[in-house]
């Protein structure tokens, strides 16, 4: 008997469906940008260390473990959790945080001339 | 300050999307993290805090019933662990002093009177001093102590008993 899945993994997307001639958006060149650039990966990591430090991570996992404690530690997916965390986690990234990071990007998109 | 053209909107419009999801890419890792924890057991800290919290709830609601607070009840007060304790300790040891089987609630009393307070206790000393001598020796003034004593002068053998006030005497003294 397969233990219920408590990690909820999308399957991976065919290859033919992938129509070749669709104009990549703005969104897709830039992410692409981000991406080959090593920019997303250091926005990431700066991100991740912000939010360490000022407590939003430590609050995130309070969180969690309120609701592993309701829902018993083996019955609980990550899906629930990032769903409990979500909206919680958005509206709480200190001012400072998020005005940093967007400055950051937006230096980037403004260097990368797009 | 340029006006806000559609190029700017749509800046800060990207920049948000991307901020948000990094943000998104985090929390997921949070939740993937806090999972494996659970899953796992390694939070081990989380059943203890909850028997923590009961047990102090249950002694909350000992310690504010009624029945239990007032000590003059007489002896069956209850403490947080739910043990009585008699008013007067009662077990029972040997005295270090005079060698006599004494319950431990009246031990200082005992003491005080087999040790020199009182009046009676200065005329024991002549006869328990044998007994007294070797095993016990008190931790300030001294074995090699010289000293007259005042009101009487007390033949010893080796060794010096001390009690309390200004009975030092050492080696012998003949009178």
């Amino acid at each position: 008997m397969k233990p219920k899945a408590s990690v909820n993994r999308p399957p991976t997307p065919d290859v033919v469906e992938n129509a070749p001639e669709r104009e990549p958006t703005l969104q897709e060149l830039i992410n692409v940008k981000l991406i080959e650039t090593g920019e997303k990966e250091r926005l990431m990591e700066l991100l991740r260390e912000r939010l360490v430090d000022c407590g939003w991570k430590d609050e995130m996992k309070s969180l969690c473990r309120s609701v592993v404690k309701k829902k018993g530690r083996n019955n609980v997916t990550v899906d629930e959790l990032v769903h409990v965390i979500t909206p919680k986690g958005r509206a709480s990234v200190p001012d400072s945080i998020k005005a940093e990071l967007l400055q950051r990007i937006r230096t980037f998109l403004v260097s990368a001339a797009l | 300050m340029s006006v806000p053209n559609e190029e700017n909107l749509s800046h800060s419009q990207l920049s948000t999307h991307f901020f948000l999801d990094l943000l998104d890419s985090i929390i997921v890792d949070v939740a993937s993290e806090c999972h494996r924890v659970a899953r796992l057991g390694l939070d081990s800290n989380l059943e203890e805090e909850d028997e923590e919290l009961k047990l102090s709830a249950q002694a909350r609601v000992r310690a504010a019933d009624p029945s239990n607070t007032n000590e003059a009840n007489g002896k069956y007060v209850v403490d947080i662990f739910g043990q009585t304790h008699p008013a007067v300790a009662n077990e029972i040891f040997e005295c270090m002093n005079c060698g006599r089987s004494i319950m431990a609630g009246r031990f200082a009393p005992h003491l005080e009177k087999c040790m020199g307070k009182g009046r009676k206790a200065r005329l024991k000393v002549t006869r328990s001093s044998t007994a007294a001598q070797n095993r016990y020796s008190r931790g300030s003034p001294v074995s090699t102590y010289s000293n007259y004593s005042t009101n009487c002068m007390n033949r010893l053998a080796n060794g010096s008993s001390i009690f309390a006030g200004d009975e030092h005497s050492n080696g012998t003294l003949e009178s």
